[in-house]
This record gives structure tokens, C-alpha cells and sequence, in this order.
């Protein structure tokens, strides 16, 4: 028997990883635009006009691929049950060394929180971003509130994206493994999300 | 973030608007020496044309007509970049040198530095910058290149009645203020460049009684910017206090292998 | 841009973003890019704009032979850097896809031009102009002359010499450089041409016989700086702010130092919108305003009573039988109703002793001058005047007590005025009215006074200076008329006598004049022997009129077969311009020079032309642009300012100068060939303008050579004769024997003057009043002295102003009868009674150039009267020398909104010509005709210039004003639901105009009597030649011209409007 059970497929994770293409893409080409002291990373686009490009380019993958990741997901992630307030209740046992166990199904809350974000997130910038790509075709206000938001859904997408990247790397060491190769060890499942192990294994140890 | 400024030796425009025939001679002038090809244009019921400024032009006359109790007051504004002491297009701008602040004072612009984003467009509180085929910033830039030259700016030179002046700042509010002229832009926006002597409230020109740079800008600028480079830095941080504190989440491997 | 990433970049990327982003410092966007000045290394020439008369001063950069930078010269003093729109983009003349680079030709019946060369276009313009000459040339013709038969006049018939051409005509060109008028004039002349035209009897022709009759020159009185020394600036008939721009440079200063200013039109315009004061006035009743200004200032005792006691003919007592319009309704003594004219005889003034006339000098006479002005205009009171004009009385008083102000001593208003006085079939009366204030109010010959004819072109004063006009020769000399058979007659005629001793009666010179403008153009051909060539000189019959009006009225008769519009765009400009467009098509052949093609060109393709039917042959001919050559032009202050040449001409374009020189040397070499009908007239005049080739022809043009002509030379050594011995007075002591004789001047000796000309034909000089413009010591046009010691703003040292630099004329008029100013503050000129003169004379002159160097009239022996060209030296509030009374009365215009003048039974204007040639079906008027309800009137913008040929191919000026519009008030827009913005229909009895309405409460409708009266205006500078503007507004103007000089009244007429579809 074997070690280890599938958590996301081929397609999921060749999604998951444009999104993050294009994400970290959209990044670098867009730090510049946010503030001059980004300026620099222009250079790696070979300037601004080009990194603006870039950006548009990026953001349109970014946009489909987001939202169609969240047309894949929503089922799993737009619903919150009692084990779900149970984990909330203890911040997920994130703040303290003690192992902490709850009863979690594919993703906990927190992930969802994550997902739901940048669904929303997505949205607000590929929206605001359609005026800000043409904002001589609308009026000046929308174009202003777009700058703002654009830049505040920003600064909490990078925020989560740092959390995220880290809770999937060293913060819980096996987690990579999932969007590395799309099977996690059965121990990790167990231990992380032990209400979808038993959904999907039917072993109820 | 205000960019330096010297405001006693600060260049700019006193625009007596009193004085002005309506001539429009700023508009050709300006073209004349900036080499602005023609718009074309229509009569709409009004001598004012182009009805808004243009890539290719940087300064207009608008022409107010309004009925008064015993008569009727024809009125002229010159519209151009107001060279503000604090540009909402600068404090935008995100390519260095695109829009930049000149040693006169005067918010001038590269066209070989703009990276046509048009922030700057959405950041002014006048409306002032375009962005023609060539999709650069375009607005009047004091004809930086005579002014550094020792010369006057195209506009104010043709000027007939003296309505533009150009000088530098500070006298020429002095000077204005002798006249018993009430000024506008002397103090806002960290003092306008272009300060006008009105004959009537700023609404009949169709200016903003106290103009800023949009809120919008403000916040997205001097708030969320800083917040969020905070923002960025902090969330690193946490992750890695929380690494070092708290620590990972390792799973006990009964079988002692990992997943090479 | 290229993808590469640099070491160095890196190194900056990542140190700079690292620190900016960690430590949060900014990195701050100053940077100081200095651009280069793109002109720094140009070659700058100076020049003077070519659009209107105010003259203002450019600098022309280029580089490598290419312009790239025009704008305004900040030395020159009018306007000190400064330009308007049409100055700021004169660049655009020559940076144009749309100027004329070659000749083009358009056969009989084609129906699209043809690129010819020059040498082709030269030859057939000339086989057609000798052909044409030789086939309509009049040696002789019969007239009828009156002559004296012991004390009886009678009547009879002589056959005298005209030697004139009666088959071609020509208009143009204010727009041509001095030089290249006086060499024009001289070329027609040397054809037998009388049918000579251009801009001037148009725009200002009005002005000079008015201002003429009043005070002796028919010029602007003071000039554009002086404006600042006014202390009321009235603005009537005129829209300075709009058409002469820099004007009000020096309007504002005036207003800075606390001058008031007065604004009358029918619209609120933009000179209005600067005024202290406005008030409206319907088109075409300024005399009724001005009248009722007159009765005011007479009726308060507000005016300068010892001026007008010491410097008019308020005291001339006028001949007992003399009535006036409040007596023969509406007319003065002395009119013919069949002839619709009147005998100047019925005006004259009483005689005492032999020559003299009788004066009272208290003014209490009721037959003086004075008395008889009271009563004439104390028909207008306010109230009469309101109903007229639609003014309102209070409006009326207020104006009239600010400009009365002005009649203290030391006080000056100065009026501005232009085509919304002169055209109108009352032009010349307006004026009149004016200068008769101007007296009254003691303003003329004072700094900041006068009576200042705005002049709409460049060098319209030059054109009219150097005579392109059918009745005056250079200076104003009139073109003789067949019945002065000899030149002394002609002298005699034209050099009239006094024997008032304070009278300096000038024009007793002209004999001068005359003569050396004779030698001038036919040098040594003109002899004592032949009358120095004076019946070389084309003729009129006595009475013929050749003006504007009647060239059309000729051709559209087919009574022309060539005909040449230089320079100038008749079928826009023209009034009644279907009649113009219509008279070109009966033409066989028309040669036509300008930048642009126009309206006037190519007419054979104008709308509704059926081009193949059309077949009158056209030539057109590109000229250069004025900074592609070299030459004077004089603005309307009169000051002869030089233009220089900053690069050759566009394409293959010509100097006019260039071109008129081809056409004579390529005439006379037919003539010298072929023979022709009087080859003389052409073959003596002078022509050495240049280097001669061996063939004897002339490469090309010296302008130098053309101004050096019109200043004048000695053609002999002139000796200085003494001066005539007063009674009592010992002759000087004899020379010793062997001493050289004192020279005014040596043989080949450039003139300094027209006081140095003679009679005796041992001087030629082409136009007296430029005599010293070009003299010994240089060309004084091209000066650029900067200095003004007076403080009024003279600038005796910047360029050169007529006559010999006098600033501002009359000026003697401007001191008491002792020589002291009535302004101490402004002092134009002082009398200063103890300097001794290097002649040995006591007591001179200080300040401007005088008015002549006699002493002032306190002086009972060499004292001199102020209006030195008058005859009597006086100032005229009763001018006898009009067609149409002495002093002016209100009628209506020809066209008018109402059946009645409200002022007399006489509704129009009695004396002015009728065109109702029932063949000429273009000729109709439509007075209170349902059709035809509202008063029209036309104007000028400021973005656009005349018939708009050059602005309107100016794509920066296009950009500000793009087409034919109409302003009418928001009650007339109501009434015929048209909304601002509605394409509108304005049609007359003439034709019709698609225009956009501007609806605008600067317009206000008018209370005539007791109806209301809309009126609606439109700028007359859009053509169909350019497409999408809309065609000419003087499509709509009537066939009626001024009674003195037939300027056509373009300024009212009637018109209705309708909304289009």
C-alpha cells in the first residue's frame, strides 16, 4: 500500500503554478509602477514601458487563471463548518509550539480565507486594472478609485502571498509536495487535514 | 513626498486676468515654438476652440460669457499646467525624470523618460496632462528650454496686454498683491506656479475654490504606499519570528523516509 | 527599446531599491535637464509683421536657410516682444503644404490649373497686356470744359489728351512692400491704366477725404504708443482688442495710469469686454450718436473755447442763404435732385476785402460757423438720438460726460476707429463727426488725442501713400483730369494760394511735387521743353469715376478685357460678391499674384460654376511671403519701417517686385520691337534698378534703388536761395568773389527733404511726403534707435515716420499761441523763445518734429496757424470740400430696418451713387422688406485676416476660429427656435450663407422708435475655397458706396435668417 495519496491533479497544479507564474510576474513588473523606489526593477523589463507591457500581459493570464482556479475550488472552499470555527477559535494552533489537532477537510479556514481573497482580490484588480490600462476612455474619478484599490488589494495579496508561501514551505515542512508532485504522505494528510483523509481513504484510523 | 523646492527663487506666471483680449496669441505662440501640429476643430456656438486642452496644445483660453445685473461680462481664463508647488503628477509619476522639478521651480516633462502609465493624468488636481499619438505626457512645460536660456516663455512673450507674466514668483505676488489683486493658488498645493489674479469667485473660471491633489491619490499614495511596504517587510518578518519562535509543523514519520 | 541589462544597472538596481525599500528614503525625482535653446545658434533678422498696420517688429531665426523660429522683436517699441495670433504664427506662411511654389495657368474652359514655367507665364501675360493696351487705348476724348468769356462762363466741347487705357484694370495691394506699390503705380501709369485699385478704397478710403477736409492730411493723426497718453480712449467704429491687438498693449497702459475707457459697437466685443464703459448702438448711426455728442458738449460750455476761437473756423461767417437739413428736410442748401449732388458754391463762406473771409470773432453771429454748428445739432438731443440708435439715454449721457472730460487743456481723448465708421454710404460724415469733437474738445495735434484710423494691412498707408488708387498719384497729388490740358494749369489747380500771412499754406508747394515726380519716373525724358512729360500721364474725364465699385460695375459690362488682382481677393472681399464672381467670368484674361490660391483665382470652379462654359484665361502667380524679400512697409502711425530678407523665396516664388520688373522689361522689349499705340508712355520711364546685363535688360531688382527713387535726388547742383527780404530787413553782405556757392544739394545727392524739392525739374523725387526717408545719411527706415527724450513715447530714432518724422501731426496744435504746451506733462513740442538757432534765428522748437518751424502765432509776422495743409491753417468744424454738406446729418444706410429717418424727411444719403442698372441683376437693395427683417453687419476676428486667404491656410489659426458663424441675441434665437451651436441660413437680397450660430447675450436687440430691431453679425474672412468653412459673408452685402469716396456699405444692411433643416 502506498505511502501516499493524491491531493491535487495534473491540471490543478499546472493552474496553480500559472497563477504563481503570473502572480510573481505581475509582481516584479508592478513594483516599479508602485512606488519609484521599486524603480529599478524596470531594468529587468528593460524599462518601464516594457514592464508596463509585461504587467498587462501578466495581469490578463493572472486574471483568467485566478478566477478559473476559483470557479475550481469554490465548492471546497466557500463553505465553513463547526470544525472549521474550532481551528479559527485556536488560530489554527499557529501561535503555539503544542501540536494541536483538529478536525479540518481538504483545506482549513485559513486557507480558504487565503482563497477567497484572491478571488476577490483578483477581481477587484483586473477590474481596476482595465481603467488604469485605459484611463483616458473613463472618467477621472473611476481612474482614481481604481489607483486606490489597485494598490490596496495589492498590498493584501502580497501580504497573504508571503504567508501562504511560507505556511507551504518551511512553516509546515511536506506541504510543497502537494503542488510539487500532487501526492502528499499520508502522515501529512492525517495530521493536517484528517477529516478529507478519511473522506478520501475511507480509513477511519 | 514633496520634492524640494527654493520658493524665493522660484520661477512662475502671474496671470492678470484682467487683462486679457481673448486673443489667444499664448495658444499659437505656444505652438509656434513648441512646433504643435494644428487640431482640428468645430464651431460649436463659442469663439472658444480647441474647448479643451490637447496633446498638442498646452495653453488655451477659455471664454466665459456671463449676464450681470446692468450688463454683461465676457470673461478669459488662461488653462496650462499650474507648475503646483506640490505636483500630484510628480508625486505619481514612477518613472524618475519623466516629470521633473526644474531649477526654476517648473514642473517640466521627458518625453524619453515617460513610460505612458498616465498616472499622472488621474493625479492632477487640474486636469492638465495628455497624452497624444506618440502616448507620452504632454502640458505646457514653461518652455523649460528658454527659460533656461535666459529667455521668457513663448506665451508670456507674445502676450499683447502683459496678462502673462512671467518672473520670479515671489516678486510677482508682491507686485500683484501692491495692486490690491486678489490672488489665486498663492498658498495651495504648496503654492501654485501659475498664480492668478481673479476678477470673480475661482467657480466662474471653472477652478476648484481650494485645489488638492485628489483624495483617492492621497490615500493610495501616502498611506497604502508606505503601509504596504510596511506591510511586505512586516509579513517577511513575522514568518520568520514565527519560524524561529514558534517553529514548523513537522510530522512524525513513522517510517522514518521522506519522499525523496 | 532593447532588453539588455548592464552590470552597472544591476549593481543600481539592487542597491538602490534594496536601500530605498529597507531604509524608506526617497529618491528624489529633481533633475536638472538642461535643454538646449534650439535657436541659440541662429542668424536672427528683423522684419515687420505683414498683417495689420500696427507694425510690430519680429526676429525671423534660421538656420541653414530655413526658418525655424519666428516671433516678436523685443527692441521694437510698439510691441516690445510681443504679437498677436497672426504674428505668433506667421511661421506657418512659409511651413505650409498649401503655398503656391509655381505659376499656374488655366486655359479657356478647363477645369484644372496647369504648372507653367516663368518664362512662358512672363511672355503670354504680356502678349495679352500689349494686345489689350493697344486695342483699348483713348488718346484723346471729347469733354466739355467751362471757360470764361469776359465775366460769363460758358460751356464747350474740346478734344483733349487722356492717353489712357480703357480695356484692363487692376487691384492690389496693400499687401505689397512701398517700394513695390510706387513701382506698381509706375508701371500701370506707364500702361495708361486709370482703372487703378486696391484695399484702400475698401477699408480707409473714407478717411482721408474726411480727416482731409478737417485738418489737411488724410492720415491716422497720432500713432500706436501714443494711446497710453489719452486720458478717455473712446472705441467706436472699431474692435481694436480683436484687429489691431497690440493696440491695446498700449490701451491697457493707459487704463494703468488711469485712463477710462469707452466702447460703442452693436456687439459686446472683446474690446468691450475691457472697457470701463459700453453702450450699444445699431449699425449705421454713429452720426446720429456723435451729433447728439456734439449738441452736448455745446449745450454745457464743455468745450476748449480758446482752441476753437484760435484753431478752427468757428468764426467764419457763412453766406446768408445757407440753409441746413432742420430747415429743407433733411437737406442742405444747394442740392440738384436730378443730378444728386450738390453745388459746394451754396456753402461759402462770407467775403471781406479781396480774398479774405469775414469773421466774428465773439462766435455770437448767428451765420458763424459756431452758431450755425449749435443749431445743426441741436436737433440732437438724447432723446431723438435713443430712438435712432437704439441706445439708451442714459447710456448716451454717460458717455457723452466722460468724453466731454476730455475738453479741459490738459486733458486728451483720443478715438479709435476703423471699418465700422468708414464703410458706410455716410463713411466720410461719420469721421467729420468725429473730428469735429476732436476740435471742439481741443484733441487734436496733443499727445494721447487725435483721431486715430486704425489701418487694417501692413502697408495699407504706404499703398495709399504711393497712389494705387484711380484719383491720386503718389502723395496724394490728384490724378490729373483731361480738362487741365498743361502742367502749370494742373500746378495751379493743385498749389492754391493765400494771402493770410499766418497761413503756411503748404500745398502752395505742390507745384514742386509735382514736377519732381515727373523727373522721378521719366528722368531725363521729361523736359521743361514737354511739360516734363505731363501728357504721358493717363487722364480722367473730368468726373469719371474709376473706384472699386465702378471696376465691377465695368467689367460685369464687358467692358474690360484684362484685368489684375495682386495681391488681393475681390471676389471675397468685394461687396456683393456674386456681382464680382459674376463680372471675372466676362473677362478674357486675369493675372492674379498671391500666396495662396483663393476665391478670386480660381472663381472658374467656384460653387455653381460651370467651368468648361467659363472662358476667361487665369494666371497665377506665386509671390514671396514679406520675410523672403526685402522692402518698407508703413504702418498706420506712419512710421516707414524696413523689412529685411531672412531667406529666399519658397519654391519658385517671386518677389512682386521681381515679378512686376519681368513684366515691364518683357513689355517693353515687345514695344521696342512691335510698336503699339503710344509706346512712350511706357518705353520713358525710368527703370535703373539694378546691374545692367549687356543686353540692357535688368537681372533683377534693386529695392534699394526703388526707395533711393521715391526719397528723391538732385539732379543738378541746387543752389540755397535766400531767403525773400522782409520790409525793412538789409541783404546779408555779398560772398566774397571766388567763394563756393552755398548747395542745398549736389548733382546725384540723395534729397533730405520735400522742403529741398524744386519746381524747375532739378529734383526728382517719386512720393514728396517720403522725402528724407532715404537720404544722404542712410536709409532712415532702418533705423533702430531706441531713445525717447520726449517721454511721450515718440522714438524720433526708431525708423522713419511721414512727413519728415514728424510723430504726431498738427502738433503745433498742441501749444497755446504762445508756443507752451496746454499739457506741460505731455509735451509734444515747446516753443522756447530764447534759443538762438545756428542760423542766427531766435527761439525754436523743442520736443517732436513740428509742424513746420515757424514760430508760434503770438508771433504777428513769422507766426504760422496750426493746420498747415489747409489754406487757411485752421482746423475746419465746417468743411465745405464734401459731396455731401459741410457739416454731417444722420441718414440711413441704404439698407435700413426702418421706413423713416426719425432726424428729417430725407431717409438715405442724397449723395451718394444708385446702382439700379436694371441689366446688373446682382444690383438690388431691400429696405423694410418682410424678407429682410433684421440688420446685418460684418466684421473681422482676430484669428483671421481679411478675406482670410492667408489665415485661413494657417492651420493654427484655422484651429481657433474653423468657420463661417453668426452672432445673434438669445431673443432672436427664441423667436426663430435656433439653438447655439444650429447651422443657420442668413440670406439678403443678394445671396445667402450657411453659417453656426453663436447665440450670445453679448448681442441685444434694439428699441428703434418704437419697434424692436434684432441685428446679427459674421465675420467676412471665410471663402469656398477653403473647404469647410463657408463662404464669403459679402455675399450678402449690397451694391452702395460712399458719397465722397464710394467705399461700400458693408457694415448695415438687411438680412433674415432660418434655422437650416
Amino acid at each position: 500500500m502506498s505511502n501516499y495519496i493524491e491531493r491535487f491533479s495534473t491540471s490543478e497544479r499546472v493552474l496553480h503554478w500559472i497563477v504563481t507564474a503570473s502572480f510573481f510576474t505581475l509582481l516584479l513588473s508592478g513594483l516599479g509602477l508602485y512606488s519609484r523606489l521599486f524603480t529599478g526593477y524596470f531594468t529587468f523589463f528593460g524599462g518601464g514601458q516594457n514592464a508596463i507591457l509585461v504587467h498587462k500581459i501578466g495581469g490578463v493570464i493572472f486574471f483568467f487563471s485566478s478566477l478559473y482556479m476559483y470557479v475550481n475550488h469554490k465548492k471546497d472552499i466557500s463553505t465553513f463548518d463547526q470544525d472549521d470555527k474550532e481551528w479559527v477559535s485556536q488560530q489554527g494552533g499557529y501561535l503555539s509550539r503544542k501540536a494541536a489537532h483538529f478536525n479540518i477537510g481538504k483545506y482549513n479556514p485559513g486557507q480558504k480565507l487565503f482563497a477567497l481573497y484572491i478571488a476577490a482580490a483578483t477581481a477587484v484588480l483586473g477590474i481596476s486594472g482595465v481603467f488604469i490600462w485605459m484611463p483616458l476612455l473613463f472618467p477621472r474619478w473611476i481612474v482614481q478609485i481604481s489607483l486606490l484599490s489597485h494598490g490596496l488589494m495589492f498590498v493584501g495579496s502580497i501580504m497573504f502571498v508571503i504567508v501562504h508561501v511560507y505556511l507551504a514551505t518551511i512553516g509546515n515542512p511536506g506541504t510543497i509536495d502537494a503542488m510539487l508532485y500532487g501526492d502528499v504522505k499520508k502522515n501529512w494528510a492525517k495530521k493536517h487535514h484528517p477529516k478529507w483523509y478519511k473522506q478520501t481513504t475511507g480509513d477511519n484510523q | 513626498m514633496a520634492d524640494t523646492i527654493n520658493q524665493a527663487t522660484r520661477k512662475g506666471f502671474l496671470v492678470d486676468t484682467s487683462r486679457c483680449i481673448g486673443c489667444r496669441s499664448c495658444q499659437v505662440a505656444c505652438k509656434q515654438w513648441n512646433k504643435l501640429e494644428a487640431d482640428k476643430t468645430s464651431n460649436k456656438g463659442t469663439f472658444e476652440n480647441p474647448r479643451d486642452l490637447t496633446p498638442a496644445l498646452y495653453n488655451r483660453i477659455k471664454f466665459i460669457e456671463k449676464e450681470t445685473t446692468g450688463g454683461i461680462s465676457w470673461l478669459f481664463f488662461n488653462e496650462r499646467c499650474m507648475h503646483c508647488g506640490d505636483a500630484g503628477c510628480m508625486k505619481v509619476c514612477p518613472s524618475p525624470g519623466a516629470l521633473f522639478r526644474t531649477k526654476e521651480g517648473i514642473v517640466a516633462f521627458n518625453k524619453d523618460k515617460c513610460i505612458s502609465c498616465k498616472y499622472c493624468v488621474s493625479a492632477c488636481p487640474f486636469n492638465i496632462p495628455r497624452y497624444g499619438t506618440d502616448d507620452k505626457v504632454s502640458k505646457c512645460n514653461l518652455c523649460t528650454d528658454r527659460i533656461s536660456g535666459g529667455m521668457t516663455p513663448a506665451c508670456a512673450k507674445a502676450c499683447p496686454t502683459e496678462t502673462l507674466k512671467y518672473g520670479v514668483r515671489s516678486t510677482l505676488i508682491a507686485t500683484a498683491k501692491a495692486a490690491k489683486k486678489t490672488l489665486y493658488g498663492e498658498s495651495d498645493l504648496n503654492g501654485l506656479g501659475v498664480v492668478y489674479a481673479l476678477e470673480g469667485p475661482p467657480e466662474r473660471y471653472g477652478l476648484p475654490e481650494k485645489p488638492s491633489i485628489p483624495m483617492s491619490i492621497f490615500i493610495w499614495k501616502d498611506v497604502i504606499k508606505p503601509l504596504g511596504i510596511l506591510g511586505f517587510w512586516g509579513s517577511i518578518g513575522a514568518m520568520l519570528l514565527h519560524y524561529v519562535t514558534i517553529g514548523p509543523k513537522k510530522i512524525e514519520d513513522e517510517e522514518g523516509g521522506g519522499h525523496e | 527599446m532593447g532588453m539588455s541589462v548592464s552590470r552597472r544597472d544591476f549593481l543600481k538596481l539592487s542597491s538602490s531599491s534594496l536601500a530605498a525599500a529597507t531604509l524608506g528614503y526617497s529618491l528624489a525625482p529633481i533633475e536638472a535637464r538642461a535643454e538646449d535653446l534650439p535657436i541659440r545658434y541662429a542668424k536672427e533678422t528683423t522684419t515687420i509683421c505683414p498683417y495689420c498696420a500696427v507694425g510690430c517688429g519680429m526676429i525671423v531665426h534660421t538656420l541653414g536657410g530655413e526658418v525655424i523660429n519666428i516671433e516678436g522683436d523685443p527692441d521694437h517699441p510698439i510691441n516690445e516682444g510681443a504679437l498677436c495670433p497672426k504674428g505668433s504664427s506667421v511661421y506657418q506662411l512659409r511651413d505650409n503644404k498649401a503655398r503656391l511654389t509655381t505659376p499656374k495657368y488655366r486655359a479657356a474652359g478647363a477645369t484644372e490649373w496647369k504648372d507653367v514655367s516663368w518664362e512662358w507665364t512672363i511672355e503670354e501675360i504680356a502678349k495679352r497686356v500689349k494686345k489689350a493696351r493697344d486695342e483699348s487705348f483713348v488718346a484723346t476724348s471729347k469733354i466739355k470744359i467751362k471757360e470764361k468769356v469776359g465775366t460769363v462762363e460758358v460751356e464747350k466741347e474740346i478734344e483733349a489728351v487722356v492717353n489712357r487705357t480703357m480695356g484692363m484694370a487692376s487691384v492690389g495691394s496693400a499687401a505689397l512692400d512701398s517700394e513695390e506699390c510706387y513701382l506698381y503705380q509706375k508701371f500701370l501709369r506707364g500702361l495708361g491704366l486709370v482703372y487703378i485699385e486696391h484695399q484702400a478704397r475698401i477699408c480707409h478710403s473714407s478717411t482721408v477725404p474726411a480727416l482731409a477736409e478737417s485738418f489737411g492730411r488724410g492720415a491716422m493723426t497720432n500713432h500706436w504708443i501714443d494711446i497710453k497718453n489719452a486720458d478717455v480712449i473712446l472705441i467706436m467704429g472699431a474692435n481694436p482688442a480683436e484687429n489691431h491687438p497690440i493696440s491695446f498693449r498700449w490701451i491697457m497702459k493707459a487704463r494703468d495710469a488711469g485712463a477710462k475707457v469707452i466702447c460703442v459697437d452693436p456687439r459686446f466685443t472683446r474690446s468691450a469686454s475691457k472697457a470701463d464703459l459700453y453702450a450699444p448702438l445699431r449699425s449705421g448711426t454713429d452720426i446720429a450718436f456723435l451729433g447728439g455728442m456734439i449738441h452736448y458738449i455745446l449745450q454745457n460750455k464743455l468745450y476748449f473755447e480758446e482752441y476753437v476761437q484760435n484753431y478752427t473756423n468757428a468764426s467764419y461767417l457763412v453766406n446768408g442763404e445757407f440753409k441746413m437739413p432742420g430747415e429743407l428736410a433733411g437737406l442742405f442748401s444747394g442740392y440738384d435732385v436730378k443730378k444728386r449732388s450738390y453745388d459746394a458754391k451754396a456753402w461759402s463762406f462770407q467775403k471781406e476785402g479781396e480774398d479774405g473771409i469775414k469773421k466774428d470773432a465773439t462766435l455770437q453771429d448767428p451765420n458763424s460757423v459756431f452758431q450755425l454748428l449749435k443749431k445743426h445739432y441741436s436737433r440732437y438731443t438724447p432723446e431723438l438720438v435713443s430712438r435712432i440708435t437704439g441706445t439708451p439715454t442714459d447710456k448716451l449721457l454717460e458717455v457723452y460726460k466722460l468724453y466731454a472730460s476730455t475738453g479741459k487743456p490738459d486733458k486728451a481723448g483720443t478715438e479709435l476707429y476703423a471699418m465700422g465708421w468708414t464703410q458706410h454710404t455716410v463713411g466720410t460724415q461719420n469721421i467729420r463727426a468725429m473730428a469735429i469733437i476732436q476740435l471742439l474738445l481741443g484733441n487734436i495735434g496733443i499727445a494721447g488725442g487725435g483721431i486715430n484710423a486704425m489701418r487694417g494691412e501692413g502697408n495699407v498707408q504706404g499703398s495709399t501713400d504711393h497712389g494705387l488708387l484711380f484719383h491720386l498719384l503718389p502723395g496724394y497729388l490728384p490724378v490729373p483730369s483731361a480738362d487741365i490740358t498743361d502742367l502749370a494749369t494742373y500746378i495751379q489747380k493743385i498749389a492754391p494760394q493765400t494771402k493770410d500771412p499766418q497761413s503756411a499754406n503748404w500745398k502752395q508747394n505742390q507745384g514742386k511735387y509735382i514736377t519732381s515726380y515727373l523727373k522721378a519716373i521719366y528722368g531725363a525724358k521729361a523736359t521743361k521743353e514737354n511739360d516734363f512729360g505731363y501728357a504721358w500721364l493717363p487722364k480722367l474725364d473730368p468726373g469719371m469715376n474709376c473706384s472699386w465699385l465702378m471696376i465691377f460695375d465695368a467689367m460685369i459690362k464687358n467692358k474690360f478685357k484684362g484685368f489684375f488682382a495682386w495681391g488681393q481677393n475681390p471676389a471675397c472681399s468685394g461687396t456683393n460678391s456674386t456681382k464680382v464672381r459674376n463680372a471675372l467670368a466676362k473677362l478674357e484674361w486675369m493675372v492674379t499674384v498671391n500666396l495662396f490660391d483663393n476665391e478670386t483665382a480660381s472663381f472658374w470652379k467656384g460653387p455653381g460654376v460651370n467651368s468648361a462654359a467659363l472662358k476667361t484665361e487665369v494666371f497665377l502667380l506665386p509671390a514671396a511671403a514679406s520675410y523672403e524679400k526685402e522692402g518698407s512697409i508703413t504702418n498706420s502711425g506712419r512710421w516707414a519701417q524696413w523689412r529685411y530678407k531672412a531667406v529666399n523665396p519658397l519654391g519658385q516664388s517671386k518677389p512682386d517686385a521681381e515679378i512686376i520688373h519681368e513684366l515691364y522689361q518683357k513689355l517693353k522689349e515687345l514695344y521696342a520691337k512691335e510698336g503699339g499705340a503710344l509706346p512712350e508712355q511706357l518705353l520713358n520711364l525710368t527703370w535703373n534698378y539694378g546691374f545692367k546685363r549687356a543686353d540692357g535688360t535688368i537681372k533683377s531688382v534693386d529695392v534699394h534703388a526703388i526707395a533711393k527713387e521715391i526719397n528723391g535726388y538732385f539732379l543738378e547742383d541746387v543752389e540755397e536761395k535766400p531767403k525773400p527780404l522782409k520790409p525793412g530787413e538789409k541783404a546779408a553782405p555779398a560772398p566774397p568773389p571766388g567763394s563756393p556757392k552755398k548747395l542745398l544739394g549736389k548733382k546725384g545727392e540723395l534729397t533730405g527733404g520735400f522742403a529741398q524739392l524744386q519746381a524747375d525739374g532739378s529734383t526728382s523725387c517719386g512720393c514728396w511726403i517720403y522725402s528724407q526717408s532715404y537720404n544722404e545719411k542712410g536709409n532712415m527706415m532702418a533705423r533702430r534707435g531706441k531713445k525717447d527724450p520726449s517721454g511721450i513715447g515718440l522714438f524720433p530714432e526708431w525708423a522713419w515716420a511721414w512727413p519728415v518724422n514728424r510723430r504726431i501731426i498738427y502738433n503745433r496744435a498742441s501749444v497755446d499761441l504762445n508756443g507752451k504746451p496746454y499739457n506741460l506733462k505731455k509735451a509734444v513740442i515747446h516753443w522756447n523763445p530764447t534759443v538762438v538757432q545756428p542760423t542766427g534765428a531766435v527761439g525754436a522748437w523743442t520736443g517732436d518734429v513740428p509742424d513746420g518751424p515757424w514760430p508760434p502765432m503770438s508771433d504777428a509776422k513769422e507766426g504760422k496757424k496750426p493746420f498747415i495743409m489747409q489754406v487757411d491753417g485752421l482746423g475746419s468744424l465746417f468743411g465745405k470740400g464734401l459731396r455731401d454738406g459741410p457739416f454731417p446729418e444722420h441718414y440711413e444706410p441704404m439698407e435700413c430696418p426702418v421706413p423713416e429717418n426719425f432726424m428729417s424727411k430725407q431717409v438715405t444719403n442724397p449723395a451718394s451713387k444708385i446702382f439700379n442698372d436694371a441689366n446688373v441683376k446682382e444690383d438690388v437693395l431691400a429696405s423694410c422688406d418682410v424678407r429682410f427683417p433684421y440688420v446685418g453687419t460684418t466684421y473681422r476676428v482676430t484669428e483671421h485676416w481679411q478675406s482670410g486667404v492667408m489665415t485661413r491656410n494657417t492651420p493654427w489659426l484655422l484651429e481657433l476660429q474653423p468657420r463661417q458663424f453668426c452672432e445673434l441675441s438669445l431673443e432672436l434665437a427664441k423667436e426663430k427656435s435656433i439653438s447655439n451651436g444650429d447651422m443657420i441660413e442668413i440670406s439678403s437680397a443678394r445671396g445667402k450663407i450657411e453659417a453656426v450660430a453663436v447665440v450670445t447675450p453679448r448681442i441685444k436687440p434694439f428699441k428703434i422708435g418704437d419697434r424692436i430691431v434684432h441685428e446679427i453679425g459674421m465675420p467676412w474672412c471665410f471663402g469656398w475655397h477653403t473647404p469647410g468653412v463657408g463662404d464669403a459673408a459679402n455675399l450678402l452685402t449690397p451694391t452702395a458706396g460712399d458719397a465722397n469716396t464710394m467705399i461700400p456699405e458693408t457694415k448695415a444692411f438687411m438680412v433674415g435668417i432660418a434655422r437650416k433643416g
